[in-house]
């Protein structure tokens, strides 16, 4: 009878271990999702080279908002400034738009979600108001506009997001290569950084 | 007796009058849309209001995509396009931005009321000549999902939607 009642006791400690083993390996793996997340967004993924001698520039993680012909809206790819063009890449397609051609490039600051999409708007149907507290996790972002011409002088306007910090530098080196502007990067730059004096 | 036999002769009458009668409504539908082969979409202005450049952007080319989409034109031009002052038969669309109030993708989500976008635009249809053909109020609203550009989409499908019931 002890012997019997001595195996039960080992199975229940041995039950117990692998749970708190369990537990642990989820907390860790939920610490280490948490981490990369940050490390993510505090990463800047500008490439850049030189913009004064007008070598290649690029950007990636940059989002096609609207715009670029052949391409779908909201595609995230690599925005590049190389020879005389504007070139954004998504897998094997590639546009180019040459820099002569653009007659506007506007840049702004903007937010979006942390978590986007299909999970984001997925997570709006979570229980106890999980996706409104998730939607107050929100990421910075640029914003760069750009008006250009066609071979037959249509107008065409393109939309595109970049992270936070990129948008003046790809319109500086949109425009050392031919791109044309109202407002200079200067003026753009100062506009940007009052909000901020304002709030310290 | 005599009762069904007066019903059963009106019935066939009642029925070719139905017939007729709207037959000749949907001609009269028809007569009044307006016939166009192509379409020249200019830039969306805004005199009135101060619309961010991103926001210009987008209505205009969204509002090219989804009148594209309406298959009602053989031929959608942009604005400056050259190969448009050659174009019989055009209509020419300019939008004007009258209102435009800049709400907060947060606040919607999670307030679910507060920090709507609303953008409020001008249409008006023309002759190449400038002769007015129609004229609209559209109003383009973000109210819940989505960012704030997706007013701008939410304009241009309104607009499709009065080309497809005022054009032939």
């Amino acid at each position: 009878m002890h012997e019997t009642d001595v195996q039960i006791g080992n199975s229940r400690l041995d039950e117990e271990k692998s749970n708190m083993k369990m537990f642990r390996a989820l907390t860790i793996l939920f610490a280490a999702t948490v981490v990369s997340m940050g490390v993510s967004s505090l990463a800047v993924p500008c490439l850049a080279q030189d913009a004064k001698t007008g070598n290649v520039m690029s950007f990636a993680d940059t989002k096609q908002v609207l715009g670029l012909e052949g391409l779908k809206h909201n595609v995230t790819g690599t925005l590049a400034v190389e020879n005389a063009s504007l070139v954004f890449t998504k897998g094997k397609k590639k546009v180019v738009v040459p820099a002569a051609t653009i007659q506007e490039v506007m840049t702004g600051k903007d937010t979006e979600r942390t978590i986007g999409g299909t999970v984001g708007t997925l997570t709006m149907f979570a229980p106890y108001g999980a996706g409104r507290f998730l939607s107050l996790f929100r990421t910075k972002i640029d914003t760069l506009s750009i008006e250009y011409l066609d071979p037959s002088g249509g107008v065409h306007g393109a939309i595109f997001t970049l992270p936070e910090g990129n948008a003046l530098d790809a319109k500086k080196a949109l425009l050392s290569q031919g791109a044309k502007t109202s407002v200079p990067v200067e003026v753009e730059a100062e506009a940007q950084a009052k909000p901020k004096e304002k709030k310290q | 007796m005599k009762l069904i036999g007066y019903l059963s002769a009106l019935l066939p009458l009642a029925l070719v009058l139905h017939f007729t009668g709207s037959t000749a409504l949907a001609q009269d539908k028809a007569q009044a849309k307006i016939q166009a082969s192509s379409i020249q979409i200019l830039m969306v202005q805004s005199d009135e209001v101060k619309l961010p450049v991103e926001f210009q952007l987008a209505l205009y080319e969204n509002l090219i995509e989804q009148v594209q989409k309406t298959n009602k034109f053989q031929h959608v031009y942009r604005d400056g396009d050259t190969a448009a002052a050659n174009a019989a038969d055009l209509v020419i669309l300019h939008s004007n931005v009258y209102g435009f109030k800049k709400g907060s993708e947060g606040k919607r989500q999670v307030t679910t009321v507060a920090g709507a976008t609303q953008i409020k635009v001008h249409c008006l249809f023309t002759e190449k000549a400038g002769k007015s053909e129609l004229a609209q109020d559209v109003t383009g609203n973000v109210r819940f999902i989505g960012g704030n550009l997706r007013a701008t989409f939410d304009f241009a499908k309104k607009v499709a939607q009065i080309v497809v019931t005022n054009f032939q």
